[in-house]
């Protein structure tokens, strides 16, 4: 392509990897030299096509009993069988999980429709967010400045964390307008990335597990405490995002949200 | 807290990513399935020498096991892979050296993005999996491969430029 040498070190710089005197060395280089400014835009195109079109699994529940099982087993002294076990409780366990799949999918597919109605909203919310001068209406990575902004200006103080020393440093906050009322959108930075935080009081105080959605490479995390319903939403790794929310997560229980 | 239950505390949350790095290492359901069970059990034998410590990944950890292990099912599976020493140019497919016109033909052979990842050599689809996928560091992909920072760095490369090769071609086409 061009500058053979300087491929890896582009590649490294846009990883976010290269160290801070290479990397401002390299950006007076991208300013001047089209065909590197390129290579550049080209990287980021491959990066949002890996995004959006290879995709990361869940490991299968039967998975996940099997290695619990196995691993339980070796732990009591017992040699791990592998398959013998299971074969006897293969039929029954996928009778059952069928059973479950036919009760939950009816009910899941009446709450299909408010749930993705909701996660558009958002979505639409964290793209408008990203159009320039929309992003905060409080600039501030002081969690201490961040939370009392919001006095006065939503009828919930939310809880507001900072995650620098975990990599998600705080960069602000804003009023933001989902599903019919005002909402907290906290945002959060990852290298170049962004998340935006979404939340607002709970409906139902009912805690929910987080649930993922994927939408034109952008991915969306759901979950809910007793207290606050929450999206995240960012261009991030789904890996990533799942880890940021549990930082969240972790630091909503370890604040001991009022029930 | 028991020995289990911090083992599956630890261990447990990183399935997916485990199970996710063994399905594009064997491209197989049912082989990942397996690698991810072995793993398991060889990472609750190494439990012990694990403390998870400040700055130490479990999830890292997990990986380079599930890594280890599936590089030794293929080994198995086929001998000859470990006879062939695995060569860093020859392996890349990257297009750096290549005569312009013969990368053009080449990606006149429209291969999808997913099929090009599947056609790259294990040790260049697993930095692409790990950074693109896990969103591991170079130093976490490095302490998972087993290979230098650099190596990752160069390996991460070139794996792209093949990539961006079979987009590029899936653009014209």
């Amino acid at each position: 392509m061009t500058h053979p040498g300087f491929e890896a070190q582009l590649d490294a710089y846009l990883d976010g990897e290269l160290a801070t005197v290479d990397a401002s060395e390299l950006e007076v280089h991208l300013a001047q030299c089209p065909e590197c400014a390129r290579f550049r835009q080209e990287r980021l195109e491959l990066r949002a096509a890996i995004r959006a079109r290879v995709p990361a699994f869940e490991a299968p529940a039967a998975l996940r009993e099997r290695v619990r099982a196995a691993v339980g087993a070796a732990v009591r002294g017992r040699a791990p069988r592998r398959f013998t076990a299971w074969g006897v409780w293969r039929p029954l366990a996928i009778a059952a999980s069928l059973a479950v799949v036919a009760v939950g999918s009816w009910r899941l597919a009446l709450q299909r429709t408010a749930g993705e109605a909701l996660a558009d909203d958002v979505l639409g919310s964290h793209i408008r967010s990203l159009m320039p001068g929309h992003l905060t209406d409080v600039l501030s990575s002081d969690q201490h400045t961040v939370k009392p902004w919001f006095n006065g200006k939503l009828d919930f103080s939310p809880p507001v964390y900072d995650f620098a020393g975990r990599g998600y440093p705080l960069i602000g906050g804003r009023l933001d307008y989902v599903d019919g009322r005002g909402v907290a959108a906290l945002v959060y930075g990852r290298r170049q990335h962004l998340i935006n935080v979404f939340l607002w009081p709970a409906a139902r105080r009912a805690a929910a597990a987080p649930s993922t959605r994927t939408r034109q490479g952008y991915h969306l995390l759901h979950w809910a405490t007793a207290d606050y319903t929450y999206w995240a939403v960012s261009d991030l790794g789904l890996p990533e995002l799942g880890e940021f929310a549990g930082l969240l997560r972790q630091a909503d229980s370890a604040a001991g949200a009022p029930k | 807290m028991t020995e289990l239950a911090r083992f599956e505390a630890v261990v447990l949350p990183h399935l997916d990513a485990a199970y996710t790095l063994a399905r594009y290492l064997t491209r197989s359901e049912h082989d990942a399935e397996d690698v991810v069970q072995d793993a398991c059990l060889r990472a609750l034998k190494y439990f012990d020498g694990f403390r998870g410590e400040e700055g130490t990944s479990a999830r890292a950890w997990l990986l380079a096991i599930v890594r280890n292990t599936a590089f030794s099912a293929r080994r198995r599976q086929r001998p000859d892979a470990d006879v062939l020493e695995f060569d860093e140019a020859q392996h890349s497919g990257a297009v750096a050296d290549e005569h312009p016109e013969a990368a053009l033909l080449r990606s006149a052979a429209k291969e999808s993005l997913g099929h090009a990842l599947d056609r790259l050599a294990p040790e260049f689809r697993e930095v692409i999996v790990l950074r693109e996928l896990e969103g591991l560091s170079y130093k976490e992909i490095s302490d998972v491969a087993g290979v230098p920072v650099g190596t990752v760095m160069s390996r991460l490369s070139r794996a792209r430029a093949r990539l961006q090769q079979a987009l590029r071609g899936e653009e014209e086409g």
